[in-house]
């Protein structure tokens, strides 16, 4: 097999190595890998910076409350196929009343039921050797999709509809498949049974220092030790959307605009704090607690 | 090999079968469990399906594997302590190691989890990075504590340790140690962190020591105890802990479906334009979301202890259910309307309410304990119009289950509303009712 080697991260992820672990797992058994995890937590990177990092072929498929099987595999397209088949009517009348000019039907044949097929992007990772497979956001979806894709998944094969085609990988070249959830709705145990599950828990300050750094490697030590200091303090709050790595990254790159000297006050004074809170409710929580005499370090 | 596993983790709560033995075989087939860490890592990917189970998990890996039992509310290093597991393994530890330290027990139980937890990943990482120790004299007086400091604070490369002993790079260490004056961060050379000298930790070294905590046991030690990791109490009435489960069941009533069907107004229209080709058009047909209307009893003494949990449940639900949540409130029960207001001042007659869209799912939430007069045949004759006009209607009671029998009036209500208990299960059976009820 050739993409089972231990992956750690690169120089722009760091994979804590649990994950590591469950993701290589994933790779050599030839099942799919669940994420799941606070949002923020760098869940969707994975594949993404494993794809770039590797030089593989990546094909994401967002999942939707509209999605469907159909979208994932590949997908029939009725209406062409009869507006071409009309077409080929319509010129055989005008053939007939000596009209030479044709009406194109986009050099698609009738007789080739393939000409018709849209492949979604499951078709197409399977179609590439050893590319990389993310299905994004799986508990949005409508509650039979994951169960329609069991099957999709599990045979490591699609049935392409009406042409009767048939797209398969085998394990050893079969991509690696990625899917992330943010628990908005529980899964069907059928199935999580057939992933290699993982759920990524919140990094502690050591980690988060090292996630920082690779996002802002140029970071003034002060400003990380203070920020990274008042964001843990923040997630202790009990709040009802606490602050994740995304949004401390982004206030660290809001305030990575100014001088140093200006970004440490402005750290210090929680300026851009819309940027960690994200309800008025937690925002007013976090107001009263300024106000009865919270500090930050 | 292990074929008591499956049930041996049943008992602990996991979803363990046939199929958890297949892949582990698998597993082990393609050479992904060499050590006691790896069959950890493994198990775990493949058992564990929530952040719920990997208190059980741990709890039921330690029992299986290790014999070491972890009592309910206990930590794991206490389980370890007083396990026959660790006698053994520190009577096998070389006297010298046992003696010379003045360590208490902790250091102990750190070191036996680290070898608990060692990965064949670990071992790799311990077994590579020659290069780095051959230009480095261990022997390095430190006469300039802080020069390292600003070199390499930031995580720039990594360092391979290869094929070096775990046994030289301890020597080492020592060496170094003997010479430190002082705490170091970054740099290669010294013990401190988020350099990439081969000892301390938090840094970009593939290999090497950790100083201190536990690498691998520190996963293990954290969940065990912390109830985030523990599968919450479903049949308890509703606290804190089990509200998300209880929202969770609640989000099944919600029920969106993708459908792509003709739109026939169009297609025909078209056709028509285009001098009888009829090409068809196809739409998306969109489901209607459902309607919520919530009926709460929060009056009287009785319902006291349950109003706040049931209040922060709807005002989570509020937020997901957006504008089609409407909450009313009545005193025990109902004669002739509602109230709109918690303080109960503006009435809404029963008129009014019976003129909302029937496919509403309705929630009443009371314990439906009253003196029995208040339950007049008034008030019944009301309720039973409810159920008339709304189909998806369901009773739930904060009261535990077991006393609903010794209240009359819980009985009489029962005889009407299909009654479930305010527990994370009592909820998800009364959402799968009423889906049931929609689908006729």
């Amino acid at each position: 097999m050739a993409h089972t080697d231990i992956w750690t991260g690169s120089d722009e992820y760091l994979c804590d190595t649990e994950l590591a672990h469950a993701f290589h797992m994933s790779r050599v058994l030839g099942m799919p890998l669940l994420i799941e995890g606070e949002p923020g937590t760098g869940k969707t990177e994975l594949p993404l910076q494993y794809a770039k990092s590797q030089g593989l072929e990546l094909f994401v498929y967002p999942v939707g409350s509209k999605s469907n099987v159909e979208q994932f595999v590949a997908k029939f397209d009725h209406v062409k196929y009869l507006r071409d088949s009309q077409i080929e009517i319509l010129n055989a009348q005008r053939e007939e009343k000596g009209l030479s000019k044709k009406l194109s039907t986009g050099g698609r044949s009738t007789e080739v039921p393939d000409d018709y097929v849209t492949h979604g992007p499951a078709t197409k990772a399977y179609s590439i050797p050893h590319s990389v497979l993310l299905i994004d956001e799986i508990d949005k979806a409508p509650r039979e999709f994951p169960n329609d894709l069991l099957y999709a998944l599990s045979h490591r094969k699609f049935v392409m509809p009406e042409s009767g085609k048939i797209i398969a990988t085998n394990e050893v070249e079969m991509p690696a498949i990625v899917i992330t959830s943010n628990r908005e709705q529980e899964l069907p145990t059928a199935f999580k049974g057939r992933c290699i599950y993982h759920y990524i828990t919140f990094p502690e300050p050591e980690t988060m220092r090292e996630i920082v750094l690779k996002h802002h490697p140029k970071i003034e030590q002060k400003i990380l030790d203070i920020g990274i200091g008042i964001f843990y303090q923040l997630r202790q709050l009990g709040l009802e959307r606490a602050p994740s790595t995304r949004e401390l990254l982004n206030w660290l790159k809001y305030v990575s605009h100014f001088e140093p000297k200006d970004a440490q006050q402005k750290l210090e004074n929680l300026d851009g704090l819309g940027v960690l809170i994200k309800t008025q409710g937690d925002m007013q929580r976090v107001m009263n607690r300024i106000k009865s005499g919270f500090k930050v370090r | 090999m292990f074929e008591t596993l499956p049930h041996h983790f049943r008992n602990f709560g996991l979803a363990t079968d046939i199929r958890t033995l297949l892949i582990l075989r698998k597993s082990m087939e393609k050479g992904l469990v060499h050590t006691l860490g790896d069959l950890y890592m493994v198990l775990k990917g493949i058992v564990v399906k929530s952040p719920k189970e990997m208190g059980p998990f741990s709890t039921a890996f330690y029992d299986y594997f290790l014999d070491i039992k972890i009592e309910k509310g206990e930590s794991l290093d206490n389980a370890v302590l007083r396990s026959e597991t660790f006698k053994q393994w520190l009577e096998n530890l070389n006297h010298e190691e046992r003696l010379d330290e003045e360590n208490d027990y902790r250091d102990f139980i750190n070191k036996f989890l680290d070898e608990v937890h060692l990965t064949t990943f670990d071992i790799e990482r311990i077994l590579r990075g020659e290069d780095v120790l051959k230009n480095d004299d261990p022997n390095m007086k430190d006469d300039n504590p802080q020069t390292e400091f600003d070199a390499q604070k930031h995580v720039s490369q990594m360092v391979d340790y290869s094929n070096i002993s775990l046994e030289e790079l301890r020597k080492r260490m020592e060496q170094v140690a003997q010479q430190q004056q002082s705490r170091h961060e970054g740099g290669s050379h010294w013990i401190g962190a988020y350099g990439n000298s081969p000892y301390g930790h938090g840094g970009a070294a593939k290999g090497g020591i950790r100083v201190g905590g536990a690498g691998g046991g520190k996963m293990a030690r954290a969940v065990i105890g912390d109830p985030n990791f523990y599968p919450v109490e479903r049949k308890e009435i509703l606290k804190d802990d089990n509200m998300d489960a209880a929202l969770a069941a609640l989000k099944g009533v919600e029920e969106a479906s993708a459908e792509i069907v003709l739109d026939l107004e169009k297609t025909i229209k078209q056709g028509l334009k285009e001098g009888g080709i009829f090409l068809p058009y196809e739409m998306e047909k969109i489901h209607q979301k459902i309607q919520v209307l919530l009926l709460v009893d929060n009056g009287g003494y009785s319902m006291y202890p349950y109003v706040k949990s049931v209040q922060k449940l709807f005002s989570k639900m509020k937020t997901r259910f957006a504008h089609d949540l409407k909450v009313h409130y009545f005193h025990n029960t109902i004669y002739g309307g509602v109230y709109e207001d918690a303080a109960r001042f503006k009435f809404i007659s029963l008129k009014k309410l019976l003129s909302l869209d029937k496919n509403h799912s309705v929630f009443i939430l009371g314990d439906a304990a009253m003196a029995p007069y208040e339950l007049d045949e008034r008030s019944q004759a009301d309720w039973m119009e409810l159920k008339k006009k709304f189909k998806r209607i369901v009773w739930l009671n904060p009261v535990k289950q077991a006393m609903w029998p010794y209240t009359l009036t819980t009985q009489w209500i029962g005889k009407i509303f299909e009654m479930y208990p305010l527990t994370p299960e009592g909820i998800e059976g009364a959402v799968v009712e009423m889906n049931r009820v929609r689908k006729k």
